[in-house]
């Protein structure tokens, strides 16, 4: 039989459905249950004050100019360094590190499914959630900074440079969403408590602006940063200690999540392979 | 199914078919389990024929460490498993044969109990009616289903074993593994339980039990496996087993008209070791070391007619009894 | 059934007075948070910059050693209220972290494993076991904050040759008074986050974001709606306030009033304690 026979052999229907069914469940679990009502907050308070400043901003010429820095601001400063990152941290280490926690991941290996397209099923769950939620925050605080300027902010959303900015901005935010949460689930599969190298991750995260040009691009923040449409300098003490370093392209930054994703995965899938169930030790 | 002899401190084997994989069988070759430093099984080397099989030991014997090893669960350090002739390596033919009922009293959160069970078989491929029609059945078997729609969390200890024990059957597996299945369970689901695994049993089914209760043991079980401290020390036939345990002589009860006449015939046997009368004044407890002699001589006993004998029956004969000798502790009878 | 041997005899030995009872509590909690290495090494990295600024005021006050080192007494080396305020805020993000790592290692696995009906059905109330797990936090993050913050007060009062201390004198309940704000408010969150998140793993991770996503928020909220009442979330931030205040540092010009900065300190810790409290329970309801 030639590989190409050996492939189509495969039970694939088999395999699509348990994997929709595998998806299905984890998207019960992580977008509509209680619980999840953190990641709600987390993604939405923004949203919540851009709309209170619709309400209450004058609509002058400069103030739409500033919103443009103000957004940017929230957007690298609160979303991508906190919200997508904690989220994505909630969401990822419950995958696997989490339903050993709480004794329900041998329900799954004791069903008839591969490993290996259990993780990966769970993996693109986990993405589809934390895009969904993101993406959703995002579009809306984009929406409601500018269409309070009436015509004026309509046109700048639709057709003008706005337009580019939201797409950029939702761009990032499913390229951080896919680097986070392989992260996360690298170290749920090869930690046991993957809190402590996240939170030392979270710190490298946090003083890459200042370290060699070398040492930034071992960072999701740094190629993400650059991605930016807007451009938000540092301040202070700050903006003395910054490393200033090239952009690096779209198709670059992209690719490099990409890659980093599908070599995440694969260590995944490997490591599942070998996991045991040994919940007294945890 | 050969017999071999027994050899103090070696393993009680009464039955072993030593040539390889059998394809309905469940085997261990030469299996080790090491948790680092800490045992969990070793050298374990087993055949286990359909029928109800009962895997009997004191807590850290190494019990769910079998099971789990046979479930794929935890791997094995040394040696090689295989159930029916497959390997837990390939999930999805194993775990559609297989089902694992475990110890463990936990679950996803807020299910109910009818959706533990369906999501469970979606995820053995069928379609949405089939797996529901499957889940109401298995719920029905083990009378869960008035509160299948209620949230697990709000069970009792025996609702959520038969919530476990109803996913583990749903999807009619040819090899069923329960850990501590009657844990929590009252008297009547007790009693309906083991007339479910006795008809499993009885169908063909491989299905194999942990239990502390030595007495149900004994009643519903085929063969037995033995362990201690990670190590089988024994296996088979009950009965079998009783008779290869030769430093204990067998115990029989001699229920008759005259139990010291008869009592003083026995001692013309070399082989018997004692003799009691019972409390009731109705019988006589006889321990000897030779089941086959001391027989002759009841039937010739019996052929004189000077005592009428009424009733013999073997007195320790049972699982209690296995596991005080060869284990040394009481089974734990809950 | 007749009783025949009347031999069973309970204890009559002595007993631990009802008012030192809960401090088992604080004893084994402790135990069990150090009983991990990550503990230990976490706790000892946390005495390295007390340590060097031992260092520092020991060169600052020592001309020889400034000779030698050939390093002049400047700004870098006055030891004064912002040297203090500097060392009170690397202090203060170090306890966050250990707080973060030790809370939920305190009172997680009670909670995990079911543990509290065995507590609460000894002659301990709910106050004490609560109160039995604040003593082990604030022990361990006083040995952090306080404590060594005192000391190095009081090895600069010793080594400074004009008369430091009595010019310098406020720091001490500043520092003092300051820190215990910051363990209460670290140690409540920690625990009543912990409490409502069950596991530990996860529990580290929703103890720090508790602290800095509401930063970020706040600064969300001064950025767009162009106002400074966004602080008030960022507790990093108000405390760094309140020691500036407490020690007589001048205060930034944007910085929000004191007292409200003390409202919502105290504020935040109530919260903790309420939510604490509704978790500390000896049985729990599932509805459904």
């Amino acid at each position: 039989m030639t590989r190409m026979e050996e492939f189509k052999q495969y039970p694939w229907r088999l395999w699509s459905r348990q994997f929709m069914t595998i998806v299905r469940m984890e998207l019960r679990k992580s977008l509509f249950r209680w619980r999840s009502a953190w990641i709600y907050l987390l993604a939405m308070a923004p949203v919540a004050i851009i709309a209170i400043h619709a309400v209450v901003d004058h609509h002058t010429r400069d103030g739409m100019r500033e919103d443009v820095v103000v957004l940017a601001a929230i957007f690298q400063f609160y979303y991508l360094r906190l919200a997508i990152f904690f989220g994505c941290l909630g969401i990822f280490t419950r995958l696997i590190r989490g339903e050993m926690v709480e004794r329900s991941l041998h329900y799954y290996l004791l069903a008839p499914v591969r490993r290996e397209l259990l993780v990966i099923a769970k993996f693109v769950a986990g993405v589809i959630t934390s895009v969904m939620v993101f993406g959703t925050a995002v579009f809306l605080a984009t929406a409601f900074m500018y269409l309070h300027f009436g015509q004026k902010g309509m046109q700048f959303l639709t057709e003008g440079a706005g337009a580019y900015h939201l797409k950029a901005y939702l761009g990032i935010t499913v390229l951080a969403c896919l680097g986070y949460g392989a992260v996360f689930l690298a170290l749920s599969m090869v930690f046991k408590n993957p809190i402590v190298p996240a939170i030392v991750f979270f710190g490298w995260e946090a003083i890459n602006p200042v370290v060699s040009p070398l040492m930034q691009k071992l960072s999701i923040t740094f190629y993400l940063r650059h991605l930016s449409p807007v451009d938000v300098p540092a301040q202070g003490l700050f903006a003395l200690l910054t490393v200033v370093t090239e952009p690096v392209p779209a198709w670059a930054a992209s690719l490099g999540v990409v890659a980093l994703t599908t070599g995440v995965l694969l260590l995944a899938c490997y490591r599942v392979r070998k996991l045991e169930i040994s919940y007294t030790t945890e | 199914m050969m017999t071999t002899a027994h050899t103090p401190g070696s393993p009680v084997r009464a039955g072993f078919a030593r040539d390889g994989v059998v394809d309905d069988r469940i085997v261990f070759e030469n299996v080790s389990k090491f948790y680092g430093d800490v045992l969990g099984v070793n050298r374990v080397t087993l055949s286990l024929p359909p029928g109800i099989t009962s895997l009997v030991g004191p807590n850290g014997s190494g019990k769910t460490t079998l099971m789990n090893l046979m479930t794929g669960l935890v791997q094995p350090t040394r040696g090689h498993i295989t159930v029916l002739g497959m390997s837990p390596g390939d999930p999805y033919e194993f775990f559609r044969v297989v089902g694992y009922c475990t110890q463990f009293d936990s679950f996803p959160r807020d299910v109910t109990g009818f959706e533990f069970v369906y999501e469970a078989l979606l995820l053995h491929g069928l379609d949405a009616p089939q797996a529901a029609k499957l889940a109401v059945e298995a719920l029905e078997r083990v009378g869960l289903m008035d509160a299948a729609k209620r949230l697990v969390a709000g069970y009792s200890k025996g609702m959520r074993q038969k919530a476990r024990l109803a996913q583990a059957i749903a999807h009619h597996p040819s090899v069923l593994v329960l850990d501590e299945p009657l844990n929590g369970l009252d008297p009547m689901a007790r009693a309906e339980s083991l007339a479910l695994f006795e008809t499993l049993g009885r169908q063909g089914m491989h299905v194999v039990i942990s239990s502390h209760i030595l007495e149900e043991v004994d009643r519903i079980s085929d063969q037995v496996v033995l362990m201690s401290s990670g190590y089988v020390v024994a296996e088979g036939n009950i009965h079998t087993v009783r008779q290869e345990v030769r430093e204990h002589p067998m115990q029989i009860l001699i229920r008759c008209t005259q139990p010291a006449l008869l009592a003083s015939q026995v001692f013309a046997l070399d082989s018997a070791v004692e003799a009691k009368l019972h409390a009731d004044g109705g019988g006589l407890l006889v321990r000897t070391r030779d089941l086959d002699n001391f027989y002759e001589l009841l039937n010739r006993i019996a052929a004189e007619g000077k005592v009428e004998i009424q009733a013999v029956a073997p007195a320790d004969d049972d699982a209690n009894s296995i596991y005080q000798y060869l284990i040394g502790s009481d089974g734990g009878n809950s | 059934m007749a009783v025949y041997k009347r031999s069973y005899k309970p204890y009559v030995g002595p007993l631990t007075a009802i008012s030192r009872r809960w401090l088992v509590v604080a004893r084994f909690s402790l135990a069990t948070a150090f009983s991990s290495r990550i503990s230990v090494v976490a706790f000892v990295l946390c005495m390295v910059p007390p340590l060097i600024a031992a260092l520092i005021i020991y060169i600052a006050n020592n001309e020889l050693v400034q000779a030698a080192m050939q390093v002049k007494s400047s700004g870098a080396l006055l030891i004064n209220n912002r040297f203090f305020v500097i060392v009170l805020e690397i202090q203060s993000w170090l306890a966050l972290f250990l707080t973060a790592w030790i809370g939920p290692a305190t009172i997680t696995p009670d909670l995990s494993n079911n543990v509290l009906p065995l507590f609460l059905s000894r002659p301990l109330s709910r106050l004490e076991y609560i109160a039995g797990k604040l003593l082990a936090l604030a022990g361990v993050l006083s040995a952090v904050t306080w404590v060594p913050l005192l000391l190095l007060f009081t090895l600069q009062s010793q080594l400074s040759k004009t008369a430091w201390f009595t010019e310098n004198w406020y720091m001490l309940p500043g520092i003092f008074f300051g820190c215990w704000l910051w363990i209460a408010v670290l140690a409540l969150v920690s625990l009543a986050v912990s409490s409502w998140v069950k596991w530990r793993i996860i529990a580290t991770g929703a103890t720090i974001a508790i602290l800095m996503v509401p930063a970020g928020f706040g600064g969300v909220i001064n950025g767009v709606l162009r106002t400074r009442w966004g602080f008030l979330l960022n507790v990093p931030y108000l405390m760094t306030l309140i020691w500036t205040d407490l020690l007589r540092v001048p205060l930034p010009l944007q910085a929000v009033p004191v007292p409200l900065a003390w409202v919502a300190m105290l504020s935040t810790a109530a919260l903790s304690l309420v939510l604490l409290t509704r978790r500390i329970q000896a049985r729990q309801v599932v509805r459904g």
